[in-house]
């Protein structure tokens, strides 16, 4: 299913495949939906949205040098992480000059995930990215700056200085 | 609890019902359903959309302006605890819904009249021009004597005449 899909889609997205092929490996129990007739604009819309598992790319929304990093294990739940859980990864690609390098291991909450949440009112959050933001292993934030929007989930987790630093919450 | 209203169709979303999409420049999209939702993922501007009220709108299919739609406005402030005001509010609500949905529905038959007019004269005109092309069995007894009751009247005095003349 997958090489179909590859067939008749080639510009789809890595995301799409990366999460397909962890389905694939991984623990996760992600539902794919058997599209009958891919057109192009719904395989890349209709994406599966899945937990942040290892070998996921997250966006790192602080100014603490890294930009790219690498999930290697979710320090939560047994599928992968969701909104507002930490996980350790490998930085990927970083800015000449910051406060960690490439090749790091670093911790990171996740703040931002494609994959919808569920909050006590009923509704449900999704946002467009998966984006971190880099901490150290104690929980104090390595950068000092936070990007983007970011849910009020992490003041039940005790993320009160991201909440702080952010520009606008959720 | 807040009453929202959907992005893509503009009816209200009910606490427990539907998604919030969270874009990176912080704007929240609220579906009320997956229809939606994927109406939404797949790029369709809901103004192009037939079946969204944003389309009826534009297009004065429904009513914009009118005075029970002030009702509705988006109160960031919240009212302080009044029990007559509360009980006001909740015996007001159903009378303005219903006003607001009989004015709609005028407003739409309004709409339909001029075309229905059409539609009548239309068909007037057709049953005149072609009541022939029937079979004689379905058209009704009236119709039948009225055109056949049209004879032409025979002259007999001519051939009378004739004969005297003769």
């Amino acid at each position: 299913m997958a090489a179909f899909l590859r067939s008749k889609c080639p510009s789809v997205g890595r995301t799409l495949m990366g999460s397909l092929g962890n389905s694939l490996f991984g623990a996760a129990n992600s539902s794919v939906e058997a599209v009958a007739r891919p057109s192009h604009c719904d395989a890349i819309s209709q994406q599966i949205r899945t937990f942040i598992q290892m070998r996921t790319n997250l966006k790192v929304v602080d100014n603490s040098g890294a930009k790219r990093v690498m999930c290697i294990q979710s320090l939560r739940g047994k599928k992968g992480a969701r909104l507002g859980d930490t996980i350790i990864g490998s930085v990927k690609e970083a800015q000449p000059r910051g406060k960690v390098k490439k090749g790091d291991v670093v911790y990171g909450v996740v703040v931002r995930a494609a994959m919808k949440k569920g909050r006590s009112d009923g509704s449900e959050v999704q946002f467009d990215d998966n984006a971190i933001v880099l901490v150290n292993n104690k929980g104090e934030l390595i950068g000092t700056r936070v990007f983007g929007p970011v849910p009020h989930e992490l003041r039940k987790k005790k993320h009160l200085k991201i909440l702080a630093l952010a520009e606008h919450i959720v | 609890m807040r009453l929202e209203k959907c992005w893509f169709c503009s009816s209200t979303i009910y606490p427990g019902h539907g998604i919030q999409f969270v874009r990176n420049d912080a704007k929240i999209f609220r579906f009320c359903r997956s229809k939606c939702h994927k109406n939404f993922k797949m790029k369709r501007n809901p103004r192009k959309v037939k079946w969204t009220k944003a389309y009826r709108q534009l297009h004065g299919k429904d009513m914009t302006k009118d005075t029970t739609f002030e009702f509705e406005r988006k109160r960031n402030r919240p009212e302080r605890y009044d029990r007559n005001l509360t009980e006001q509010t909740l015996k007001a609500i159903p009378l303005i819904t219903k006003i607001r949905h009989d004015r709609l529905e005028k407003h739409i038959s309004n709409r339909h009249k001029p075309g229905k007019r059409k539609e009548m004269e239309k068909d007037s005109k057709e049953l005149d021009q072609d009541i022939g092309m029937l079979p004689k069995k379905l058209i009704s007894n009236e119709v039948t004597a009225e055109k056949t009751k049209i004879k032409v009247k025979v002259v007999q005095q001519q051939t009378e005449d004739n004969a005297m003349e003769e």
